[in-house]
Order: C-alpha cells, then structure tokens, then sequence
C-alpha cells in the first residue's frame, strides 16, 4: 500500500511533493533564522537573568546613535567598493590576456583557480605572515622599493591597515573574476570582430563597442556575486587584524559578531546583521534594475 | 572602384597545403562569382582578400597595389558574412555608421550616409532597432548597408543568402544584382549554389580542391565546360554521364556508349578506340523514335511547362527535360538523340574537355 502511495505522489501534476523538501530546508535553515532574527531585534538578552527580555525600539535607536556603527559602515562600503573595482578592472584585464592562445597560458588558465582553493581564513593568515613588520616578504619589498617606510608596520597603522587586508582579498578573489569573464569571453561570436576590424575599428574600440556590451550580463552576475559577497567580510579581518588598529578595519559583519558572540548583545548583533542584510539588498535590487540584469 | 588580382596565391595551414598556384584577375566594376562546393577554399580566398585570413603564398593586388600585409581596414573593401556578423549590442542605425564613426566622419556626414543607404535597402522603419528584432532577409540588408556606407572600391561577400529561404534569395539575388548595376562597384562573391552564380556573375570562377577548375561568362561555363567536374556542378538539373570508346563512324567522330553510338562534333580532339565520357543535359536530350539512346521511363515528372523524365538507361539512370506536348507514361520506352554540338566529351582518364 506504501508503494502505491509513493507511485501515486510521484505521477500526481501536483507540484508539491517536488517542491516540499527544498521549501522545508528554507524554511528551517533561512526563514525560520531571518524571523527569529527580526523578532530578536526588538529584544535582548540579559545575561545576569539569563533572559530574553522585550525592549522594543530601543536596539534601533541605539543603532542610530551609534558611532562605531557608522564607522564600520563606512570602513565596510570603502572595503567593498576598492575590492569590487580591482577585482573587475585586473580580472577583465587579465581575461583578455590570458584568452589569447599562447603557449603556456592553458597552464596559466589551470594555475589561476588555485587561489580558489585555499580557505580565506588561510589566505588572510599568509598575508598576515607576508606583511609582518619584522620578516614579512611584502613588507620587505616595499621597504626595499622604497614604497613604505620602514617604521611604517602595514596592518598595525591606521592608514595602511585596510589596504593590507585588502592585498589579500584582491588576490583570492581576481582570479574568481578572470574565470567568469574569460568563460564570458570564450562564448563571443568571433564574427561581429571580424567585421569590425574590416571597420577599421582598433582593439580599444572593439573592447568599448563589442566586448564590453556584449559582456555586460556576465558582468553584472559577477559584480552581483562578488558585491554581496564583499559586503558581509568578515574572514580576512578577523584573522588579519581584527578591526584595529583603532577601528581603521572594523567591518559590519565583524562589528555584529563581536556584539553577539563576545558581549552577549544578542539583540544589538541582530539589529546590526538585519541593517546589513537590508544594505545587500537594497544594492543588489538597484543593480539588477539599472544593469537589467536578467537570471 | 578597383582591380583585384590574384598572383600564385597559395594557402597552408600549419603544414597542410590547401590552395596553390591560384592566378587570376578581376576587371573594374566585375561582379564575379567564386563556385565551388564547401572546402574548396573560396571562402578562404575571399578571407585572404579581406584581410582575415594571411595569404601564404603569391601576391594579392588590390587597385594595383600589393595588399598581402595591408591590414583589414587599409585595403578599402567591405566584406557582408554569411551568418551577417552584425554588431549584436548596436542598434541598425550605429550598426551600419559604426566604420564611418570610427574613421571619424562628422556626424552630419554619417546621418546623411545611413539615411541614404537605410533608403535604398527599405531600412528607414527599422533604424532604431536591435539586430535580434530583425528578420533574416532584414539583417542581411543590414549587412549590405553596413557594407555600402563605406564606399569601399570592392565588395565582398561570404555566401550572403544562404541562411535565408528560397523566395527571399531569390529577391535579395536581384537586389543585389540590382545593386550593383548602380554602384559599379567590384564585387567578389562567394556561393556554393550554381543558380547563383548563374544569374548574378559578369564571370564565374569555379573552383576545386584549393584549384580554379574554369574562369569564364556564365554562359562559358555551362555551354563548354572545362572538365567533367563542373559539368557536373553548373546545371541545375544534373548532367548526364555515360562512359565509352570513340570511334569513327560514316566520317564523322561518334562514342560507342552503353547507350548506344553518339555522334559529337568532327572538332573535338578525340583519337578513334580512345577512353571518353560523353556528357548530355536533360535539356539537350531530344526525344527521337530512332534516336540512340534507348530507356524506359520510370517516373514522369510534370513541371508546369515541361517534363522532366526519369529515366532507366544501359549506363545508369538518365534524365531528360522535354516539352509537354507528347504524353509520357511510366514503363513505356522513350528514345532520345542529342545534336553533336551538345554533346560534352571528357577524356576518361583526366576528365578534362577533349
């Protein structure tokens, strides 16, 4: 009899049962959480209670008044918009390199994915390493170079910090991008270019008129990709620097984890990580509306 | 407007040779057709002409100038692809003005140049649109305009028509034709569809196998073709082949075929007891109640004006194309002849025109 149930579900033009196991995932592992985080917003817990106590709005005003908010919100948006416009400009560069086909590039193609590979957290520790103010090999190539001065250590000063971290990040994440572009590169019909150049028109020409409209969904999908991933940093700060020195590196992401986990504001933290989520979206929506942006 | 010479052009890719020695030259205002089936190396002579492909080997000459290393855009060409190529992301108008925009012309100038050009090509409603609106018979216009605003001194084309459907080739044929009678302006193009080549070329040039197989008039190629090969190719309805031995008969050259003793002209270069095929088109056959070849009609094909017969001959299968007055059946004997100037003899062994 179970059978039959089964065949009947699996041939019936319902489609719930198909729809049923992902919607229960969402539910129990995105919906529930974000609920559970709004209702969380609007309350605190109190450790010495040990109680999670209403207390309305007062998380939001908080927020408000809070400097070391819009401090890391700044750190965040200049984190994000630096990291998002290298990682596009050297990505596309580097596609249009390496899409030539030159002895030695396949190879080249293969070796780019294996920044991929490495966890974030391990990247950021190897930066970490490379830019210590004593033995850091970065460090001793500016020096050397005479870029940095040698009093200067690159993530314990206020002004070079973020740029260290975002070395690290730059480097994971380009070649992610030169991935997308150059499989967005291979897909372009050869002729438009042919008939181009009989145009007269130069490689930067052909790049403004034809590679770059034709590329514009791949790009949109990977700036949509990246930017939402960049808002919510959080792994190269961590282990890099952990915000500091001062707040010079202090991100959102990091700022609501450090509210939640080390000063038990749970509700602060779920007002901070509710603010971000709502900037992401926000962001993304009008990119996809400008860029037209199409799944 | 220019010549366009091709000196021992020869082509390899790596070190595979796919053309060699080819050598000819097209006249001022000549609409000439490059013939061949696909992989015969047209397409790639008319991309060496174009600049897209390196020639190998040979001189090009374009205006009499050698253009074997001019790039692209310096040779003073416009080249419409088989598949158009338009610029996807342009809409019609920037399409065609885009080489005008990049030789920076004024923009007035250009205005003036697409509107002209969207004029002759019944484009004007379509100006603000995208390729993708487009349809197929639209595109390839656009393509044609694209080409014409340039003003180039030659024109090539990349087997223009063939993604579109039978009627539209057949019109765009004309207005290409049509075209060109008005600008003048050399014209290079590239097909594989015989009837094209047919109607359009002031000259056909046949090729093979990276060869030229014959350069001549339409008509040339098909009243004495060079070689069983094209005799073969030019015809819309195919050639009839029939092997056999020359012989001499009441002093007048004949072949003794399967199908019997066919006379052909005393001219033909033909030595008695030597290996021939003799060629006869359907619409050379003459049906004759004591003509040679003997064959048995196996279907009747009424097309309008004429018939064209199926038919069962000793070589093979035979094919004619008469007038309707008499009444054919399937199954009864037909007997044709053919006059011995229409008779196209080959050599066995070369299959060149004897």
């Amino acid at each position: 009899m179970a059978v039959a149930q089964v065949k009947r579900i699996a041939i019936s033009d319902s489609p719930i049962p198909w729809l049923a196991p992902l919607v229960a995932l969402l539910v129990v592992f995105t919906i529930y959480p974000l609920f559970y985080n709004i209702w969380l917003s609007f309350h605190e817990y109190f450790p010495r209670k040990r109680a999670i106590q209403f207390v309305g709005m007062q998380n939001w005003q908080q927020l408000w008044e809070d400097t070391r908010f819009w401090s890391s919100l700044g750190v965040t948006f200049v984190y994000f918009a630096v990291a998002l416009v290298f990682e596009i400009v050297l990505g596309m560069a580097i596609a249009l390199l390496l899409d030539a086909e030159l002895p030695g590039f396949g190879g080249l193609r293969a070796i780019l994915s294996l920044t991929l590979v490495i966890p974030p957290a391990i990247a950021g520790m190897m930066f970490l390493l490379m830019e210590d103010a004593q033995f850091g090999v970065l460090t001793y190539i500016l020096n050397s170079l005479g870029l940095l001065d040698k009093t200067t250590p690159i993530l314990a000063t206020s002004s070079t910090a973020l740029a260290g971290v975002l070395v690290a990040e730059i480097w994971q994440w380009t070649p992610f991008m030169v991935l997308i572009f150059m499989a967005g590169l291979r897909s372009l019909p050869a002729e438009p270019y042919e008939a181009a150049m009989i145009d007269g028109a130069s490689a930067f020409q052909m790049f403004r008129r034809l590679t770059l409209p034709m590329m514009s969904k791949v790009i949109a999908v990977a700036v949509l990709l990246r930017g939402i991933d960049l808002f919510r940093v959080f792994d190269y700060v961590f282990v890099m620097t952990s915000g500091g020195p001062g707040t010079a590196t202090y991100t959102l992401s990091l700022y609501a984890w450090q509210q939640t986990f080390s000063f038990i504001k749970w509700g602060y933290g779920a007002t901070l990580s509710l603010v971000s989520l709502a900037i992401i979206m926000v962001l993304a929506n009008i990119f996809i509306r400008v860029f037209k942006v199409r799944w | 407007m220019a010549t366009v010479e091709y000196n021992r052009i020869g082509k390899s890719f790596g070190a595979v040779n796919i053309m060699r020695d080819v050598s000819f030259r097209i006249e001022e205002h000549q609409f000439v057709v490059l013939l061949g089936p696909s992989g015969c190396g047209k397409t790639t002579l008319l991309r060496m002409t174009a600049g897209l492909e390196t020639v190998s080997e040979g001189d090009l000459m374009i205006g009499g100038k050698r253009v074997n290393d001019v790039h692209p855009r310096d040779r003073d060409i416009a080249m419409v692809f088989q598949n158009y190529a338009l610029y996807p992301t342009m809409k019609v108008y920037d399409n065609i003005a885009f080489s005008l925009e990049v030789a920076k012309v004024q923009t007035d100038e250009i205005k003036r140049r697409v509107e002209a050009a969207a004029e002759v090509l019944n484009l004007t409603p379509y100006l603000q649109r995208y390729p993708k609106e487009l349809s197929g018979g639209q595109r390839q216009r656009v393509a044609m305009g694209r080409a014409m605003v340039r003003e180039p001194s030659v024109f090539l084309f990349d087997e223009p028509l063939s993604n579109l459907d039978a009627k539209l080739r057949a019109h765009m044929r004309t207005e290409i034709r049509q075209l060109h009678n008005r600008l003048k302006t050399t014209t290079i193009y590239v097909t594989h569809d015989q009837i094209e080549a047919m109607t359009m070329a002031d000259k056909i040039v046949v090729m093979r196998a990276g060869k030229i197989e014959q350069i001549g008039s339409p008509d040339e190629v098909y009243d004495t073709p060079a070689s069983k090969y094209v005799a073969d190719f030019i015809g819309s309805a195919a050639i009839n082949f029939m092997p056999g031995t020359v012989v001499t008969g009441e002093g007048q050259p004949a072949v003794d075929t399967p199908n019997g003793r066919i006379r052909v002209l005393p001219g033909a270069a033909v030595k008695p007891g030597q290996k021939v095929i003799c060629g006869i088109r359907p619409t050379d056959a003459v049906v004759s109640d004591d003509g040679p070849i003997r064959t048995r009609a196996l279907l009747v094909e009424r097309m309008g004006h004429d018939v064209q017969l199926c038919t069962a001959a000793p070589a093979g299968q035979f094919l004619a194309i008469v007038d309707r007055s008499r009444p054919f059946a399937e199954g009864v004997e037909v007997r044709f002849d053919a006059a011995p100037e229409k008779v196209h003899v080959f050599d066995a062994e070369t299959e060149m025109r004897l």
